[in-house]
């Protein structure tokens, strides 16, 4: 038994689990345990109610456009649930569909608008028959991290004025192939179009998210040592 | 055959015999050559033959070469296309050097690639399809599995009246009203429950009121005795089925369809439902049990996508993994293993392996911890993934070695007799080579 303990609500985790999103929550298990810290996990799917003070950090995967098109349906009955976890500073990581869920709406295979529940200030438009698909590296320009991933989306992506991006595009595509951003951060949302999976080969992230999740829980607890964890590059 | 086509089958067949004498190759470049004089050569094919159509994601390639050892039993002639030659280009080029039957139809069994199905049965009305299963493949592919059912549909929509051999166990081949007749194969081999499938598998929402779906019981990954709750919609009446799970190892397995035994020698429950696929054909084209159990032991070679290779005293079983259904099936396949063994991952990503290594994360490597293995090896270009993704599952220090030339010297020092390589396409090429200029194998892919 570690000395902590964290809950992490994985949202539609049984319909959303694209391209390894799986490997995140695994990530934040393994920095976790690094952390002296035990991970649990919930999923929580359609037709269940999401109770945001059950839970310290949230994982928000991508699906398929049929899933993703009845999650987009059932999210709305957890929209204030979802508002409160992000606005009680609760640290989420949203990735592909479940980033495009979260802003206003995303344009679905069929051309048809999909609507999120525009707890962050984005939309995401869709490019005809193409993707982007490929290596992909950023840098956060606050914290100076270079993250390195594999980008493939259709959806291009506009993010507002209260969101920063998760990085500047080094090498890529980005969100929309054309303002050099990558993702997005709002309080301690962050969202992404980084398979393979982000957490995996950018583990300052996962670490800085178990952090937050850490001291929101204990706020009264020395976390010196957790701060001090060296991150070795895994790619 | 029209003169058009005659000729076009002529130049077709040079072509062959000088890419095959020449380069070793020659699979889908002579089918060019013909389809671009005469678009309409698979018509004039179709006529001469009663073909059947073995499609899905996993299982094909299997699933066709046991077909052809059933149909073996019963027809003279049955025509079917190697390995990897699925496309429309490479089944052109199986009609086109085939032998010349002397008496009149004869069988095709025709492995062909999901999005190609259309491209065939425009021209060729087919007796029969088998479809295997549809998983999620790797995305950079087709997408998603409505999208692939969808490209498969499209080519049985121009065969209204060719039976359908469905896997069962598989939701979305029960989602759809077809016009044509339709049969069904899978498992019925333990006492129904009720259970819900783990969190990250694909395909779990019923296809008639989109609900999560339960099962009574499930085989691997989304297949087994699926029932909505909800709505009530289930499994189909199973038509044949395998109701005996005998012996399972990684090299036989052991079971009972329609209570009668038999065994094939590969492992794997993803072979078993391969096997009962190509006896549901058999039996839909009146071969007997007795003679289907004569062409599964008939030939007790190993075949499918893995390899036992002997070095220097060492049973190296070299495997092809392709996506997480398909690698996890093998995870649970060598485990069935009761000696101690080494396991090494080779991991590239190049266009043929998947330029996305992601897929790794979906599979179940934490279960190699719950069982004693001495050693554990990564390599290949996407060392570091592979490395990180055990380094996860709680293996701690595997030995590394990035170049596979050096891998085949690395297996000789490992502590266990048996080793199991798991690999990506290319990196399995890159082995092979190294283990043909050894002199342990004779250069080549194998299927």
């Amino acid at each position: 038994m570690a000395t902590y303990s964290l809950h992490l609500a994985h949202l539609y985790g049984d319909l959303l689990n694209t391209y390894g999103d799986v490997g995140n929550i695994l990530a934040l298990r393994y920095y976790a345990n690094l952390m002296d810290t035990d991970l649990t996990t919930e999923v929580i799917s359609i037709e269940q109610s999401f109770d945001p003070d059950q839970f310290d950090l949230a994982f928000f995967g991508g699906g398929q456009d049929y899933e993703q098109m009845i999650v987009s349906k059932d999210i709305q009955t957890k929209k204030d649930g979802i508002v409160k976890f992000i606005n009680d500073d609760k640290p989420m990581l949203a990735i592909c569909g479940g980033y495009q869920l979260l802003g206003h709406y995303y344009i679905g295979a069929d051309g048809e608008k999909i609507q999120g529940i525009g707890a962050l200030d984005h939309y995401t438009l869709s490019q005809d028959h193409h993707r982007f698909i490929g290596d992909i590296t950023i840098k956060n320009e606050q914290t100076g991290e270079t993250y390195h991933g594999f980008e493939n989306h259709n959806g291009k992506t506009y993010t507002g004025k209260s969101e920063q991006p998760l990085g500047v595009v080094v090498d890529g595509h980005g969100n929309n192939g054309e303002d050099h951003q990558e993702g997005a951060i709002y309080k301690q949302t962050y969202c992404s179009y980084f398979h393979g999976p982000i957490l995996t080969r950018n583990g300052e992230l996962a670490k800085r998210m178990l952090l937050k999740a850490l001291h929101n829980k204990y706020p009264d607890a020395d976390f010196s040592a957790q701060e001090a964890l060296e991150i070795k590059p895994t790619f | 055959m029209s003169v058009r086509s005659t000729l076009a089958t002529a130049a077709g067949k040079s072509s062959y015999w000088f890419l095959h004498t020449f380069l070793h190759g020659g699979s889908s470049l002579p089918g060019k050559i013909t389809t671009a004089i005469d678009p309409n050569i698979l018509k004039a094919f179709g006529k001469k033959y009663d073909v059947v159509i073995i499609t899905g994601t996993n299982g094909k390639t299997l699933t066709t070469a046991l077909s052809v050892r059933v149909l073996k039993q019963k027809y003279d002639n049955v025509l079917t296309n190697p390995t990897g030659s699925n496309m429309e280009q490479g089944i052109v080029t199986t009609f086109i050097t085939a032998q010349k039957s002397k008496r009149g139809k004869t069988l095709a069994i025709l492995e062909v690639d999901e999005a190609n199905v259309v491209k065939v049965t425009k021209y060729i009305t087919p007796i029969a399809f088998v479809f295997t299963n549809l998983f999620r493949d790797q995305m950079d592919r087709y997408g998603e599995i409505y999208t692939t059912y969808d490209k498969i549909l499209a080519g049985v929509k121009l065969a209204p009246e060719a039976t359908i051999i469905a896997n069962g166990d598989e939701q979305i081949f029960n989602s759809r009203e077809l016009p044509n007749p339709i049969i069904y194969y899978g498992f019925n081999h333990q006492l129904a429950g009720d259970i819900k499938a783990p969190a990250n598998t694909d395909g779990l929402l019923c296809p008639k009121c989109n609900h999560i779906l339960h099962f009574g019981f499930i085989t691997y990954a989304n297949l087994g005795d699926y029932f909505c709750p909800h709505c009530g919609f289930r499994r189909p009446t199973l038509n044949y089925q395998v109701n005996k799970l005998t012996e399972l190892t990684p090299t036989s397995s052991t079971f009972e369809i329609d209570h009668h035994e038999y065994k094939v020698m590969i492992g794997g429950m993803y072979n078993i439902y391969n096997a009962l696929a190509a006896y549901a054909l058999g039996r839909f084209l009146d071969v007997s049990q007795d003679q289907i159990q004569t062409a599964f032991e008939a030939d007790k070679k190993v075949f499918g996508r893995q390899e036992v290779i002997n070095v220097d005293g060492k049973q190296v079983t070299l495997i092809l993994v392709k996506n997480p259904v398909g690698l996890n099936q093998v995870l649970d396949m060598i485990l069935t293993d009761n000696d101690p063994f080494s396991f090494v991952g080779l991991l590239n990503a190049n266009y043929a392996d998947g330029i996305d290594t992601s897929w790794i994360w979906d599979g179940n490597f934490e279960k190699l911890k719950k069982h004693a293995i001495p050693a554990f090896m990564t390599g290949g270009e996407r060392y570091k993934d592979i490395t990180f993704r055990l380094k996860v599952a709680g293996v701690d220090d595997p030995i590394i070695e990035p170049d596979l030339a050096k891998v085949v010297d690395k297996l000789k020092t490992l502590p266990t007799k048996k080793v199991y390589i798991l690999a990506t396409y290319t990196a399995v090429l890159q082995l092979r080579k190294q283990l043909a200029e050894q002199g342990y194998i004779k250069e080549g892919m194998e299927a």
